[in-house]
């Protein structure tokens, strides 16, 4: 029993060394496993590893680490062994697996990091680290600036963001990123780079020119700008972001500033019952009570089939079978009433149904505001006319007496003949 | 069916035609010939002649072609020497009028005595149709007010000399100084004259063309008519409610039922009388006696009787007259005025009074 304990102990921990040795392995990331020849190197980002010297019989070979020019590590190891060291951050091992002769000595190394993201660029390099070409870094400049500082609600500030490249490389894959702020309708765009771009060494622009229209007094801290870029060799960097300026903005709400023209139409029929034949008059009466005056009103009145529109008021005027009503301007508290009468030619139910539009300045948009709508008016009842009956006899019903009143006709005129001297 | 000729001449012969023409539609009104029918029983054509258009105008139920128009001024002018001379230039013209409408059984003209178409158109017309035709005519002959003037008395005694030398086959007369009787102004007077000689005569046409219980045909009244001196008058009567028979045929011979005064037991010389009306009415026993009592005076009386269910008794007479002593008044007067005319004439032939006057200025001349 003591003995099935032991071992259930010892299985436990052979598969925890296990997995930890496993997860040690993972970590690494093997960026090289092969030869390199004496004089040349392998360089990882802006670092260099130099094989110097190689010692074919004493199975040893000699290592410099250089960060471009500067030596940073001077290692020599033998045989299976390695030696470490940073990059960014990142640990570095070097492996020497063999070496071998020839007419260049060799050796087999394998190097590994513990995160291969931050790697760039790497490769073997022929001559070392003096051959080398080693990548810069782009640093971009953000500047965001708003004029007017101080404007009145409803006004326009006009805002510029541009970017300087103050770095050592050129900025590439280079992307912006702007946002309008809350409670500023943008008003107009001039400028707006927001597609990839590349920045050289030095290099400013202009990216983003817009004008923002304040819709609420206050003081407003616009949001900084962020751009997200890579130097030349595709290397990443942290995004960027502009300064944040202040905006602000007096006065009444732009609600508040804001004018309507609201015009009230109603209407009324007399009578609203009528015999086929017979006329309903209709007054459309119209009230501004909004505190701006209307332009161009106009009004459709669509007369079903069945109506017929009889006469009107003389700014009523028919076009394509359509009544229309025209009025250039319409004043605050302003009223006027339409008459027009329309006849019944059929039977039915029907409504009238008046579209409408105008157009007024509500002091706050450049463009005037437009309103249309249409309202209907309550059901018209036509019915039977008082002769109608008549009409809806069999032909016969009047054929009959037809023929009879025109033979009598025929009659008397050749009896009148036959007895006129 | 009895084929029958109406001539109406001169403007009286239009009027009598135009009423008999109205009378055929049954007296129904202005426009019942716009939507009635002329109720003749025989084929009746009739004509009317004038030489004033404006008299033929005034027709309204006599048909535009048959008044017949003959172009002479506006009339003859009461001359009836004119008017003979214009019958004469257009005799062919109205023969070919009558002769178109076919043959008849019998003719009537009826005219005024004393006109100038009618009195001198009659004649020569009547003697022409003679001539031509074998069927009798009978002139109808309206004698004048007395004192409408000597021209038209004058023109009446030679009109009746005339129309009986024509060979005509009777003279019936219509007196309008005995009708006058009727009153009231002279339009309606001469409405009133024209519309009973009228309904005598379609009486008298029914009577000639009718199934009888007793029978008076045209054989009957040719044989009245060519009786005593040619001279005939027509007496009608119709009862009043419940008026008996025999009181009815009294009234028709009585001169308040007569066209021409005359006493008919004194004067006549045949008749007929001829009733008419629902049986019930019609008792033989005072027919009888009513006749007989004719004929005990007149000698033979031709007597029909026609049954009409719902209607009163009407008698139509027409007596053939042997004397007229009411004529002979007229042509006393007729002589007188006739004399008076020729005694003016004379006058003014030996006088010449103003043609004196006239001759006064006989070889001045103006001076201006």
């Amino acid at each position: 029993m003591v003995q099935t304990k032991r071992m259930l102990v010892l299985i436990i921990c052979i598969v925890l060394l296990s997995m930890m040795s496993a997860g040690n392995a993972s970590a690494k990331q093997i960026l090289y496993n092969s030869t390199i020849e004496d004089g040349d190197g392998y360089q990882i980002n802006n670092y260099v590893i130099d094989v110097t010297d190689v010692f074919v019989d004493a199975e040893t070979a000699v290592f410099k680490v250089y960060e471009k020019d500067d030596l940073k590590h001077d290692k020599m190891i033998g045989d299976d062994k390695s030696f470490s060291f940073e990059i960014e951050g990142e640990d570095v091992e070097v492996t020497l697996v063999s070496v071998g002769g020839g007419i260049l000595p060799r050796v087999t190394v394998t190097i590994t990091i513990s995160d291969d993201d931050i790697v760039h660029t790497k490769g073997v390099v022929d001559g070392g680290h003096d051959k080398a070409s080693f990548s810069g870094t782009p640093i971009l400049e953000i500047t965001k600036t708003v004029s007017p500082q101080e404007i009145a609600v409803g006004e326009t500030a006009r805002v510029t963001v541009s970017v300087t490249n103050a770095g050592d490389d050129d900025a590439t894959g280079v992307r912006f990123s702007d946002s309008i702020p809350a409670r500023f309708v943008l008003q107009e765009s001039f400028v707006s780079e927001t597609g990839k771009m590349s920045l050289d060494i030095g290099d400013s622009r202009q990216i983003f020119i817009y004008e923002l229209k304040a819709t609420e007094s206050g003081t407003f801290t616009l949001d900084p700008t962020t751009a997200t870029f890579s130097n030349e060799a595709g290397g990443d960097f942290p995004q960027a972001s502009s300064n944040s300026p202040t905006l602000t903005v007096e006065g009444d709400s732009l609600e508040e500033a804001m004018k309507e023209a609201e015009l009230q139409f109603t209407i009324s029929l007399e009578p609203t019952s009528v015999q086929r034949t017979g006329f309903i008059d209709v007054k459309v009466h119209i009230k501004n009570t909004g505190d701006a005056p209307a332009e161009g009103v106009s009004m459709d009145i669509l007369i079903p089939d069945g109506l017929e529109f009889e006469e009107g008021d003389d700014e009523i005027e028919v076009v394509g079978n359509v009544p229309k009503l025209y009025l250039s301007s319409f004043g605050l508290q302003q009223e006027k009433e339409i008459s027009y009468r329309v006849k019944a030619n059929s039977e039915g139910t029907y409504t009238i149904t008046t579209q409408y539009s105008y157009q007024y300045d509500n002091a706050v948009d450049e463009d005037l505001q437009e309103v249309s709508d249409e309202l209907t008016t309550t059901s018209i009842q036509v019915v039977k006319g008082q002769y109608d009956s008549l009409l809806e006899q069999p032909i016969y019903v009047y054929a009959i007496p037809l023929v009879l009143i025109i033979a009598i006709g025929g009659w008397i005129f050749y009896r009148h003949r036959q007895y006129r001297f | 069916m009895l084929n029958i000729l109406i001539i109406g001449n001169g403007q009286c012969g239009n009027r009598i035609l135009d009423a008999v023409n109205k009378e055929a539609f049954g007296g129904k009104g202005k426009l019942a010939k716009f939507y009635s029918k002329q109720k003749y029983k025989s084929r009746v054509e009739t004509i009317a002649i004038n030489t004033a258009v404006n008299d033929l105008k005034e027709l309204k139920y006599t048909k535009a072609k048959d008044r017949i128009h003959i172009p002479h001024l506006h009339g003859v002018g009461a001359n009836r020497n004119v008017g003979k001379q214009v019958f004469a230039e257009n005799h062919s013209h109205i023969m070919r009028q009558i002769e178109e409408r076919g043959s008849f059984d019998v003719a009537f003209v009826i005219t005024s005595a004393s006109g100038g178409t009618g009195s001198s158109f009659t004649p020569p017309l009547i003697k022409e149709i003679k001539e031509r035709h074998d069927f009798p005519v009978y002139a109808i002959v309206v004698l004048p007010f007395r004192e409408e003037g000597s021209l038209y008395l004058q023109n009446t005694a030679f009109c009746l000399k005339d129309i009986r030398e024509t060979g005509v086959d009777g003279i019936i007369l219509a007196d309008n100084q005995f009708l006058k009787q009727l009153g009231g102004d002279v339009e309606s007077a001469y409405n009133s004259i024209n519309d009973m000689i009228a309904k005598r005569i379609l009486f008298l046409l029914d009577a000639l063309d009718s199934e009888m219980m007793m029978v008076t045909d045209l054989g009957d009244f040719k044989t009245v008519m060519s009786g005593g001196a040619g001279i005939a008058t027509i007496g009608f009567y119709q009862a009043e409610k419940d008026e008996p028979i025999r009181t009815t045929i009294q009234k028709s011979l009585s001169p308040a039922g007569l066209l021409f005064s005359t006493d008919v037991y004194e004067e006549a010389s045949r008749s007929m009388i001829i009733i008419r009306g629902d049986k019930s009415y019609l008792s033989i026993d005072e027919i009888s006696t009513e006749v007989e009592k004719l004929s005990a005076s007149v000698g033979h009386v031709f007597k029909g009787i026609i049954v009409r269910k719902g209607e009163r008794p009407q008698v139509l007479s027409v007596l053939t007259l042997e004397s007229a002593s009411e004529l002979e008044n007229l042509y006393a007067v007729a002589i007188d005025a006739i004399n008076e005319e020729r005694e003016k004439k004379a006058r003014v032939l030996e006088d010449r009074n103003v043609d004196k006057v006239f001759s006064k200025i006989d070889g001045l001349e103006p001076q201006y």
